[in-house]
């Protein structure tokens, strides 16, 4: 389920115009997929009607993008059973919250970067995740731990 | 993929289990779904969406086929709940052989088999 | 709040602002949707109130010459009691749905006939767990993360792959199976009495078909002084004869110390059974008339045989969950059903009693799957719940 540019490239005008503020199309597309860009940024794909199959095709294919948090992280809630283990296994909460997600309850404290609220996983504070900042690391323990891999890493 | 004919029957092994996703608390209604394992799925050619009738003992229902890799590697898995129940016996109670194959028209409704408890 | 969803009933739950927290998706469409679909209280199909199908229900129990009650694993302690007691006044049958579920294996517990312990002490002892025909995900979700693989426990402080070995034992590769990664093994059965058989003939130092992966459990067991199985259904309905797995624990527990705690599903299931055994010595399919439990006197088998007249239903739904052989006997008889919602069952039944939802509207004791007592607090209380249903039908008889 990963987005490549590649796929983004393919539907965009690849007239290289520069009005989104990039030299390339390509260009654009690694923008966009970084969410440095929005697709917005690029006005021939809203302004010139024989792009419209493709800008729709694009949001379509960006939208999961706008529902992921800073971390690069997803939840396809139609997945997810809410069974916690994601919330428990988070290394940050076990240092954070050993009095709750630790030992395997809801967290206790308010600000955990996943809880289980409406019978599924959110993310409430992404900034917390190690995957986030300047000093980011690779932790990929809620995923690994995800049963039905309701949890995805956008790539890029 | 090239289907060998609408009316291919193809053996199946079925679990049944519980399924969190299609449980309806409120009892309102009943999900008609047969999860089958992508490997089976391709053999007998069946596509997701597709409308499959489901035979065992003698009886008959027609389910949505939903591809799912947590199905049996030669068969597939029905949720427990009145189509499940349907099918089975308490002999092989959450395991059955059972013949599948792509159908038309909509899945069995409910109505259909409370019918065949009490008009 | 406790969550009656199933045998897990997790405390932690809890309500703000309309959002449900730590609930799994299942508990939390309890606690959002249980006001919808909601039984209508119906004599031969027709509106009444819920008095009158109450009469009415009374009157069908006082005719009736072979009545059973079903059900009760949904409700609380304190009406189960009292459904006791209806069944002995009417001189009948009773039973749950463990007689067809862990029955078995729960009397076994109750027992004495193999170890067993709390969820609490697997949470912060347990270093081999093994879930053998069970697929928490679905049906117990929280288990794992609450109680047994996930969670830090005192003895158990550095986590899951470090502190724990996960044993997953089923006939395909389930969600819990696919946890199944390091310091862990699935175990594909076809026949889990293959299996159960390994285990045996490894301590015996016997070559057997799975002695590569029953060796390798044993030996991890050994490492530890605290290791745990869970059984659900598919361990049940995989094995004919129940027995072979209690030795198996036996045997195991002469090299290593291994607990089995059931994994049933309904909320209150070890509830009954407890209610029950500490009434009449037995777990389930209990006839008074012949004061004794048998296989012959399970509502199922009651039901396929054509031996009950009546059948009293309380928070169950037969007609969805029994096989097809034996719910399509329900249209022969006079059926009463107890249910808060307008199940399938109410849907044919001749008397339909609107109740409330247990934990919700109405409180009490429930029995979690390792034998703990939890105390429900409703979130408002019902009237008419099964306590006063089965009250004044006891009264009425």
């Amino acid at each position: 389920m990963a987005l490549n540019p590649m796929d983004i490239y393919k539907l965009l005008p690849k007239t290289n115009c520069k009005k989104c503020g990039e030299a390339t199309c390509m260009s654009f597309a690694f923008k966009l997929l970084n969410r440095e860009k929005k697709l917005e940024d690029c006005k021939p794909l809203y302004e010139d009607k024989k792009y419209e199959r493709q800008r729709k095709k694009l949001e379509e294919m960006l939208k999961p993008l706008e529902e992921a948090t800073e971390t690069g992280l997803i939840v396809d809630e139609s997945l997810c059973t809410g069974c916690g283990n994601c919330v428990v296994v988070c290394p940050v909460h076990v240092e954070k919250d050993p009095k709750g997600a630790a030992i395997g309850n809801g967290p206790t404290i308010d600000d955990p970067i996943l809880r289980v609220e409406d019978g599924v996983v959110r993310v409430v504070n992404m900034k917390a995740c190690r995957r986030y900042g300047k000093n980011r690391i690779l932790c990929v323990v809620c995923r690994e731990n995800c049963p039905s891999d309701a949890i995805r890493f956008l790539e890029g | 993929m090239m289907r060998f004919s609408k009316f291919l029957k193809v053996e199946a092994e079925i679990i049944v289990a519980r399924h969190a996703l299609v449980m309806d608390e409120t009892k309102s209604k009943a999900e008609p779904v047969i999860f089958l394992h992508p490997e089976f799925a391709r053999k007998s050619g069946v596509k997701e969406g597709d409308v499959v009738e489901v035979e065992a003992s003698g009886r008959v229902v027609k389910l949505r086929a939903k591809i799912s890799e947590r199905a049996p590697e030669n068969g597939g898995l029905i949720p427990n709940g009145i189509y499940a129940s349907y099918l089975t016996n308490f002999d092989s109670f959450k395991r059955f052989r059972a013949s599948i194959e792509v159908s038309e028209g909509e899945p069995t409704g409910v109505e259909e088999l409370l019918g065949k408890i009490k008009n | 709040m406790i969550c009656p969803g199933c045998s897990c009933l997790c405390d932690d739950v809890h309500i703000k602002e309309g959002k449900v927290f730590n609930a799994c998706r299942r508990g939390e469409g309890i606690f959002s949707k249980y006001k919808e679909n909601r039984a209508v209280a119906r004599v031969d199909g027709r509106e009444v109130d819920a008095d009158t199908a109450i009469e009415k229900a009374v009157e069908i129990l006082k005719d009736s010459k072979n009545p059973a009650i079903y059900g009760l694993d949904t409700t609380v302690v304190e009406a189960q009691k009292l459904a006791i007691d209806v069944a002995e006044k009417l001189n009948g049958y009773i039973d749950d749905n463990s007689s067809f579920c862990l029955g078995e294996l729960v009397e076994a517990v109750l027992k004495g006939e193999v170890p067993t312990a709390t969820l609490d002490d697997v949470r912060d002892n347990a270093y081999v767990l093994v879930y053998w025909g069970t697929n928490p995900y679905h049906s117990l979700s929280r288990h794992m993360s609450k109680y047994t693989y996930y969670p830090r426990g005192k003895k158990r402080p550095r986590g899951y792959d470090e502190d724990r070995f996960l044993v997953v034992v089923d006939v395909r590769k389930s969600e819990t199976a696919v946890l199944a990664k390091k310091n862990a093994k699935f175990i594909r059965v076809d026949d889990d009495a293959e299996l159960v058989d390994s285990f045996i003939k490894v301590i015996d130092g016997r070559a057997a078909k799975y002695a590569k992966e029953a060796g390798m459990v044993i030996n991890e067991m050994k490492k530890a002084d605290f290791n745990v199985i869970f059984g659900g259904l598919g361990l049940k309905y995989g094995l004919k004869d129940l027995n072979k797995f209690k030795e198996m624990v036996k045997k195991l527990n002469e090299v290593a110390k291994v607990y089995f705690i059931p994994a049933g599903f309904h909320g209150n299931m070890r509830g009954f059974n407890e209610t029950l055994f500490e009434r009449v010595g037995y777990v389930n399919r209990y006839s008074f008339r012949d004061g004794r439990s048998d296989e012959e006197f399970s509502f199922t088998e009651l039901l396929k045989n054509e031996k009950i007249d009546t059948a009293l239903i309380i928070g169950t739904d037969p007609v969805y969950s029994l096989p097809f052989e034996v719910s399509s006997k329900l249209g022969k008889i006079k059926t009463i059903v107890v249910d808060p919602r307008m199940s399938f069952t109410a849907r044919i039944a001749d008397v339909v009693i609107p109740s409330a939802v247990s934990g919700l509207e109405a409180g009490g004791t429930m029995v979690r799957s390792d034998g703990i007592r939890v105390k429900l607090e409703p979130l408002e209380e019902r009237e008419v719940n099964d306590v006063y249903i089965l009250s004044r039908i006891k009264e009425g008889l």
